[in-house]
């Protein structure tokens, strides 16, 4: 609408300043491909930075994937013994089982928490910033190296929950050294981690219109209904993307079980998440170019079920008409 | 298109280059055209504050030189190490101990300590060999240690047991007073800590002739070595003597001398280097002492060996070499040195500084010192260090060990497990 005619409803006062301010606009900022280079000028750190940090490290790995580097010689090529040698190690695929257990309760328990406490949080409770930090807190925190070693101090022989234990009169083990209750702590944590999710799930629920309850309402149709019926359903896209992330972020879990189990992924390899044993392989025997066939095993795993995903997607996320 | 965007794209430009090259600062030499050395080294608190005051001497006594100090605890360590080392920024003086030297030097990343100028002709040959390999010295020994039993004496009392008698106690005797402790200690104080480390095996299968490898790289501890060990070992944990299972594992995670059993008042006994004995009497807050392992008597040889505690070696891509063997040079044949660091990294191999700080020993470390004196004599030949991938091998008990404890495997099929993954380890 910028050239036409003045309209004839608009109030011949406001119109000259409008028009004024467009010409100033115009003729102080470049046009074309002009602006456009600016642009990418503003964007070059961030490119530079990208290609020599993440795409530049990203290749080499994947021609370190193919060779023997044990860091201090230059690699020697190998050509598939890497990936060959991954089928026949056991350990490998005992993190690989640990590692599926683990996203596959963790990322659950933790969306149905965090939908839980969103559905909560949206019947319009007093506070409801005050509440949305402080359920949120822990998903900034959790990643960190302190958090972990209190959880350590909470789960260990002599930690809070065996002293509530003991007031019970029940001697706990050492959790987060059993091996049939180590991996449990690390996905207790995880779950706990239910803000960033839970979060994102208010923002979803606040956008589904009022008017569709009050129909349904209308109609008779009572909350557990109302819930299957509306809130559900329109909901599938944003537990989708929560999904999607989360599963993403879970396959990728490292500091908690470094931390816990003081590097070693113990005991008995029972938290040793896939990221860990790539890590000991990597710095830990000097095995770069194992580690690096094994980074690109973990990418091809994520992308093949980030791919299912959105394949399955197809028969229950509503996008509306 | 007029001037602005230009002088824009300019200023852009400007910034860029500007963290570019704030990048790429040269991290070696600072202002005042001073040499900075990087020393990097394990431990806790108290050294790092000797650390320190030993650093802070050789700056006063060497003004173009300055070194900074990096540490942490020894597990993270060496993971540290080798993203350093594999990212060209490993420091300049590098702390090494057990099969590390050999690790790090036949991966060539240690500097020939014959292309510097360092003396070696007061430390011992013993541990001077541990930093030798294929012919070529890559470290210098801190100090000479061992493998010995840390005895709390008032834990004994308590439980009204006689302390055993280190020259003539046997594995039996050894088995008779942890039950007889675990009977009379309370609830939560234990015997010892689980006795499973690899250098405790070395020293048990030495005694019997073998050792965890042979001169040639292998795997020399037999199957029914580890089977009588872990056979010992579990009876110890049934009857109370060693802690649970889980607990065990727990401890392993934790292995700063305070965090330990014997560094929290709650072991009457710990396997563990005599070096260790400062530190884990302070944790402890009680005189404790040094004997020496069990069945040392009665051994077809004896299995304790004297050890550089630990080594220091240069990088070999350091861009000043001859500074960081000066430095080297102070901390383990400088008498000033030796009076900071006293024991804390082993009894020092050094001759002349070992005299020199014969007056200022505490009660401890003159305890260490009597107890590697009266070792020598009676140590068994010198340890066969493992090989290039042998530094898996404590992480490899952790695991097989673990297994045990837990009830997953028997000690037969854990002993072929260990000897198998071992093997793995060092061939590749």
């Amino acid at each position: 609408m910028s050239n036409r005619p003045t309209p004839a409803i608009a109030s011949p006062e406001r119109e000259p300043p409008l028009a004024r301010g467009r010409r100033r606009r115009r003729r102080s900022s470049p046009s074309g491909p002009a602006r456009d280079r600016i642009g990418y000028l503003f964007l070059a750190p961030w490119f530079a930075g990208m290609a020599l940090f993440t795409v530049g490290p990203i290749l080499a790995s994947l021609y370190l994937s193919f060779t023997e580097y044990t860091l201090l010689k230059p690699p020697e090529w190998l050509g598939l013994d890497n990936y060959r040698q991954m089928l026949a190690d056991p350990r490998l695929h005992k993190s690989l089982g640990v590692t599926f257990v683990y996203v596959s309760v963790s990322v659950p328990v933790q969306l149905v928490l965090a939908l839980a406490l969103a559905l909560l949080l949206n019947r319009g409770v007093r506070g409801l910033s005050f509440y949305r930090s402080v359920y949120y807190l822990p998903s900034l925190l959790a990643g960190s190296v302190s958090v972990a070693i209190l959880w350590r101090q909470i789960f260990g022989k002599d930690g809070l929950v065996n002293q509530l234990l003991a007031m019970a009169g029940i001697e706990g083990v050492s959790w987060v050294a059993h091996p049939d209750f180590a991996l449990g702590t690390l996905i207790v944590l995880n779950a706990w981690t239910f803000g960033a999710p839970m979060v994102i799930f208010l923002a979803g629920l606040r956008q589904i219109p009022h008017s569709y309850y009050e129909a349904a309402e209308v109609d008779g149709a009572g909350p557990v209904s109302r819930f299957f019926r509306i809130t559900l359903p329109l909901l599938t896209p944003i537990i989708f993307f929560n999904l999607v992330l989360q599963l993403i972020g879970a396959f990728q879990s490292f500091t908690q079980a470094f931390v816990i189990s003081g590097g070693r992924g113990g005991p008995s390899d029972a938290t040793l998440l896939y990221t860990l044993y790539l890590y000991e392989r990597g710095f830990g025997s000097f095995d770069m170019g194992y580690a690096s066939a094994m980074a690109w095993v973990l990418l091809a795993v994520i992308a093949v079920l980030t791919g299912l995903n959105f394949l399955f997607a197809k028969r229950w996320v509503f996008y509306g008409n | 298109m007029s001037r602005r965007p230009r002088r824009l794209a300019a200023l852009c430009l400007a910034g860029v280059m500007l963290a570019v090259s704030a990048c790429g600062g040269g991290p070696s030499e600072s202002e005042d055209g001073a040499v900075e050395l990087r020393f990097g080294w394990w431990g806790n608190n108290d050294r790092a504050d000797a650390t320190q005051k030993v650093i802070d001497a050789f700056q006063a006594k060497n003004p173009g030189i300055t070194v900074k100090g990096s540490y942490t605890d020894f597990n993270s360590y060496f993971d540290r190490l080798a993203t350093e080392v594999a990212a060209g920024r490993a420091p300049d003086v590098i702390t090494l101990g057990g099969a590390y030297p050999r690790e790090y030097g036949d991966r060539g990343a240690l500097l020939d300590l014959s292309k510097v100028s360092l003396k070696t002709d007061k430390i011992g040959t013993a541990a001077l060999d541990n930093g030798k390999f294929g012919g070529v010295q890559y470290g210098v020994p801190s100090g000479v240690n061992a493998i010995a039993t840390v005895i709390n004496p008032a834990v004994f009392d308590k439980a009204g047991v006689e302390v055993p008698d280190g020259d003539t106690w046997t594995w039996d005797d050894f088995k008779r007073v942890s039950t007889e402790l675990s009977g009379k200690l309370p609830k939560g104080t234990f015997a010892l800590a689980d006795p499973t480390r690899s250098d405790m095996l070395d020293a048990y299968s030495r005694q019997r002739g073998e050792a965890l490898y042979t001169a040639d790289g292998k795997v020399a501890i037999s199957a029914k070595t580890l089977v009588d060990w872990w056979t010992m070992t579990l009876e110890l944990r049934d009857a109370g003597a060693s802690p649970p299972a889980s607990q065990t594992a727990e401890l392993i995670t934790q292995p700063a001398p305070e965090q330990t059993l014997m560094g929290r008042g709650l072991a009457a006994m710990q396997f563990d280097w005599s070096n260790q004995l400062t530190a884990l009497t302070k944790a402890a807050g009680t005189p404790l002492k040094l004997i020496r392992v069990p069945g040392e008597s009665d051994a077809t040889q004896p299995g304790m060996w004297l050890q550089a505690s630990q080594i220091y070696s240069i990088n070999a891509r350091s861009e000043h070499p001859e500074e960081a063997a000066k430095f080297v040079d102070f901390l383990v044949n400088s008498a000033d040195a030796g009076k900071i660091i006293l024991a804390d990294r082993g009894i020092p191999a050094n001759s002349d500084v070992r005299e020199g700080i014969a007056s200022v020993l505490g009660e401890e470390e003159k305890a260490q010192a009597e107890f590697i004196d009266d070792l020598t004599p009676k140590a068994g030949p010198p340890l066969v260090i493992g090989p290039a991938g042998s530094t898996d091998t404590p992480k490899i008990l952790d695991r097989v060990n673990a297994e045990v404890l837990f009830g997953r495997q028997k000690p037969a099929e854990a002993a072929a497990d260990f000897i198998q993954q071992v093997g793995t380890a060092i061939q590749q």
